[in-house]
C-alpha cells in the first residue's frame, strides 16, 4: 500500500504527460481554425478531407516507399556489418566504434554534411563520379533519385545501429548449435542461412520495430535537405503535416494528419510485435 | 476583402502618424517602466543579432530587463503560433515579416496596434524618416502592426571580370540578362551563367520581382492571374533562365547554395537577397570583381521587391507600453545607425545619408553599389511577395510548384499556370 502511495505521483505525472498531448491533438483534429483565430467544432470533417486530399495519398505513398527501401537496405547492410564485426576478432575497439559512429551524429549535422557532399555543382559526390568517367547526378534535386538518395543517407546513418543490435544477438547465440553444425559438416553459408538467421530473427524483428517507428516518422534529414522537394517528390506524410500545421497554420487538419500517421506507426508496431512473438525461440 | 486594402486610408494614417510624432514631447521618460521585464521572441538572424549586441544599453537606458527568446526563423514561428493560439502573455515583442505573415497574423488579431504608441515616441525618434513603403506594408486595415528594422530585397550580383572577358555589358533589361547568360555560357563553360532561387517555398521571393517588372500581377478581379500573358511570360522567363543557364540541381537552391556558388567563383550572375552581401564577400575573393544592381527592368519598368523584418507588440501582452519602449529603442535612429555599420541596411534615409555610414560605404566599392541598389529598392520597392492574402505562405508553395514544373519540364506553361491558378483561387476564396 505504501509503495502504491509513494509511486502514485510519478505514475500520474507520466500518464498525464502521455495522455494530455494525445487527447489535445484528438480534440484539435475535430476542430477547424479560421484565420481570425476562431475555432469551430467540425466533427470528422478534417478526416473526410484526408480521403480526397491528393497530397495526403501522395505523402503516404512516399512515406511507404521510403520506409520499405530504407528498412530493407538497413537490415541487409546492418546484418552484414554485424557478421563482419562478430567474426573479425582482430578489429580494434576504436575501429569498431568508428564503424558505428554515424548514428551518434545529430541529424541536422548529418543532413548539412550530405547536402554539401551531394551538391550537384560543388559537391564531392559528383567530383568523384566524374573522376571515374561517370556522368554527374542531380542527387537530391532529381525527382527520380531523391527518394533513393535519402534512403541511402538514412542507411549510412542507421545501418550501424542495426548492426549493433544484431551484434548483441549474435553474441548471445548458443555455441553448442554451431558445434553440432560443424560436426555435421555444414558449410559457412548453410550454417548462416539455416542456423544463424532463424536464431537471430527475434533480434532482427526488434531492430525492425525500432527502425520502423523512426522511418515512418521520417522528418529531419528530409526537411534539411529537400523540404519535401523537388516538387512533392520527397513530401512524406510527416513533412506534409508539419507544413500544414506550422507553415500554413492549419492546426486542425495537421492534427488529423498526424493522428493518422500515429495510427499507421502504431499498426506497424503491433504487426511487427506479433511477428516477433511468432519467431521467438 | 483583404486584397482590396484601402490605399488612401493607409497613406492617410501614415501621414497622420508622421505629423503627430513630429509634434510629440521632447522630455521623454525612458525610465517610466523601470524594473519591468519584457520578453522578446527573436529570429536568430543577422538583424536581431546586431540589435541585441546593444541589449545592455537598452537595459541601462530604461531599467527594463530584456528577456530574449531566440530561435531560427521557422522554429520562432512555431513557438509564436503556440503562444498566440493560447492567447498567452508569455511574449511581449516578436519579430515578423509583414510581407509573409502580416495578413494572417493581423486577421488572427495577434498584433497590437502601434499607431497610438508611435504618436507618443520620443521627439528624436523621427518616425517620418522610416521607409514609407515598409510602413505601408505593415499597415493592415488601418492598424500599424510592426515597425521596420531593416530593408532588404533581391538584387543582382554579377562578376565584372567574367563580363569583361566575355564582352558582356551590365544588363539593363530582362532580355539583356538572358542575352548575357547565353553569351557567358558559350564563352566560359566553367561558370554557371545565372543562378537564383529554385527551392519551392523560396521561389516567390525572387520570382515576384520578375513578375512585377514584366507587368504581371498575382491577383486580378479577385482571381489568380498567373495564366495571364504576363504571368506566363514571367514563369517562362524565370524558369527558362534557371533551366538553361542555372546550376544542376537548382530546384533545391535557396540563399545558402546560391551564396556558396557565387562566393566560390562558380557563378557569373546571382539574383539573391541584399542581405547575403556579407556571405557572398566572405573570404574577400569576390570583393574586387563584383558589381551590384537592382534586377533589370522589364516591360513594366523596374519594380524591385523590398521587404523588411519588423518588430511587433503582442496583442496579448499585459505590458504593451513597456514592450513598445523596446520596439522604439530598437528602431531608433541611433541603434539603426549602429547596426547599419554592421551591414544591416536601415529603413531610414537619415542613416543612409549619415557621414559615418557614408565613410563605411567608401571603404569598399561593392558597399557603395549595394547601398545604391538598396536606395532604388527603398524608393520603388513593392512588398508583394506571393499573394496578398491570409494564406500567403501557402500561396508561395504553388508559385514555387509552377516554376519547378517548368524547370523540370514536367508540365507545359499552360498546364503549370492553370494548376497553380486553380489551387490559388481556392486559397483566395478562403476566409
Amino acid at each position: 500500500m505504501e509503495i502504491v502511495a509513494l509511486s502514485a505521483p510519478a505514475v500520474l505525472f507520466t500518464a498525464g504527460m502521455i495522455a494530455f498531448p494525445l487527447v489535445y491533438t484528438v480534440w484539435l483534429g475535430f476542430h477547424s481554425f479560421t484565420s481570425a483565430g476562431e475555432q469551430r467544432f467540425t466533427g470528422v470533417a478534417n478526416y473526410a478531407r484526408l480521403v480526397s486530399d491528393w497530397e495526403f495519398w501522395h505523402g503516404l505513398w512516399v512515406t511507404l516507399v521510403l520506409y520499405v527501401l530504407s528498412l530493407a537496405l538497413q537490415l541487409v547492410l546492418g546484418i552484414w556489418l554485424a557478421v563482419i564485426l562478430f567474426n573479425a576478432k582482430r578489429i580494434h575497439g576504436i575501429v569498431r566504434s568508428l564503424f558505428i559512429s554515424p548514428f551518434m551524429m545529430p541529424p541536422v549535422v548529418a543532413g548539412m554534411m550530405w547536402l554539401v557532399i551531394l551538391d550537384p555543382s560543388l559537391g564531392a559526390a559528383n567530383y568523384l563520379l566524374q573522376s571515374l568517367g561517370l556522368p554527374p547526378s542531380d542527387w537530391l534535386a532529381s525527382p527520380t533519385w531523391v527518394i533513393p538518395t535519402i534512403a541511402l543517407i538514412d542507411t549510412w546513418q542507421w545501418a550501424p545501429y542495426v548492426a549493433l543490435i544484431v551484434l548483441g544477438g549474435l553474441q548471445s547465440l548458443p555455441p553448442s548449435v554451431y558445434e553440432a553444425a560443424q560436426i555435421d559438416g555444414a558449410s559457412g553459408f548453410r550454417t548462416f542461412r539455416r542456423i544463424t538467421l532463424p536464431l537471430l530473427m527475434p533480434t532482427i524483428v526488434t531492430a525492425m520495430i525500432l527502425r520502423s517507428v523512426d522511418l515512418l516518422r521520417f522528418f529531419d534529414i528530409i526537411y534539411i535537405t529537400t523540404q519535401g522537394g523537388p516538387g512533392n517528390a520527397s513530401n512524406t506524410l510527416n513533412i506534409y503535416g508539419f507544413r500544414v500545421g506550422f507553415e500554413f497554420f492549419n492546426i486542425g487538419y495537421a492534427s488529423a494528419l498526424m493522428l493518422t500517421l500515429a495510427a499507421i506507426v502504431f499498426g506497424a508496431v503491433l504487426a511487427l510485435n506479433r511477428l516477433r512473438h511468432a519467431v521467438a525461440w | 476583402m483583404p486584397i482590396a486594402r484601402n490605399a488612401a486610408a493607409c497613406a492617410a494614417s501614415i501621414m497622420a502618424l508622421t505629423i503627430s510624432v513630429t509634434a510629440s514631447a521632447a522630455d521623454f521618460d525612458w525610465k517610466k517602466f523601470q524594473g519591468k521585464t519584457v520578453t522578446f521572441l527573436a529570429n536568430n538572424n543577422p538583424v536581431s543579432q546586431a540589435i541585441l549586441g546593444y541589449k545592455d544599453e537598452f537595459e541601462k537606458l530604461t531599467g527594463i530587463k530584456l528577456k530574449v527568446d531566440s530561435y531560427q526563423e521557422q522554429q520562432m514561428r512555431q513557438r509564436l503560433v503556440t503562444v498566440m493560439n493560447a492567447h498567452s502573455d508569455e511574449v511581449d515583442v516578436f519579430m515578423t515579416l509583414p510581407s509573409r505573415e502580416g495578413e494572417q497574423f493581423a486577421a488572427a488579431g495577434w498584433y497590437a496596434d502601434l499607431s497610438g504608441m508611435l504618436k507618443n515616441a520620443a521627439s528624436n525618434y523621427d518616425a517620418g524618416d522610416l521607409s514609407r513603403a515598409l510602413l505601408k506594408a505593415a499597415n493592415f486595415r488601418g492598424k500599424l502592426t510592426s515597425v521596420p528594422l531593416n530593408i532588404e530585397g533581391p538584387i543582382l550580383y554579377y562578376r565584372t571580370d567574367i563580363f569583361q572577358k566575355c564582352s558582356v555589358t551590365p544588363p539593363k533589361t530582362i532580355a539583356d540578362v538572358e542575352a548575357a547568360a547565353r553569351k557567358i555560357k558559350s564563352c566560359d563553360n566553367g561558370v554557371t551563367p545565372f543562378v537564383s532561387r529554385g527551392l519551392k517555398p523560396a521561389v516567390a521571393y525572387t520570382f515576384s520581382n520578375m513578375l512585377h517588372n514584366i507587368g504581371g500581377t498575382y491577383v486580378s478581379n479577385g482571381k489568380s492571374d498567373l495564366c495571364s500573358a504576363k504571368g506566363k511570360k514571367a514563369l517562362e522567363t524565370y524558369s527558362g533562365l534557371l533551366r538553361d543557364y542555372g546550376p544542376p540541381g537548382v530546384v533545391n537552391y535557396s540563399f545558402y547554395q546560391i551564396s556558396a556558388l557565387y562566393r566560390s567563383g562558380r557563378a557569373a550572375m546571382a539574383f539573391e537577397s541584399s542581405n547575403e552581401l556579407r556571405t557572398m564577400m566572405e573570404g574577400g575573393d569576390r570583393l574586387k570583381d563584383t558589381g551590384l544592381m537592382p534586377f533589370p527592368a522589364g516591360d513594366a519598368g523596374s519594380v524591385p521587391t523590398a521587404i523588411g523584418w519588423g518588430m511587433a507588440v503582442s496583442a496579448f501582452s499585459k505590458q504593451p507600453d513597456a514592450a513598445w519602449y523596446f520596439v522604439q529603442w530598437a528602431s531608433s535612429p541611433e541603434i539603426q545607425k549602429k547596426v547599419a555599420l554592421q551591414g544591416i541596411a536601415a529603413p531610414r534615409t537619415a542613416v543612409a545619408q549619415d557621414p559615418e555610414f557614408r565613410r563605411w560605404l567608401d571603404e569598399q566599392p561593392v558597399r557603395k553599389e549595394w547601398q545604391a541598389a538598396l536606395d532604388v529598392l527603398a524608393a520603388k520597392g513593392s512588398s508583394e511577395v506571393g499573394y496578398p492574402i491570409v494564406a500567403n505562405p501557402e500561396s508561395r508553395e504553388f508559385i514555387g510548384q509552377a516554376v519547378q514544373d517548368l524547370i523540370l519540364k514536367q508540365k507545359s506553361v499552360d498546364q503549370a499556370c492553370a494548376d497553380a491558378d486553380k489551387a490559388l483561387d481556392g486559397l483566395i476564396a478562403q476566409k
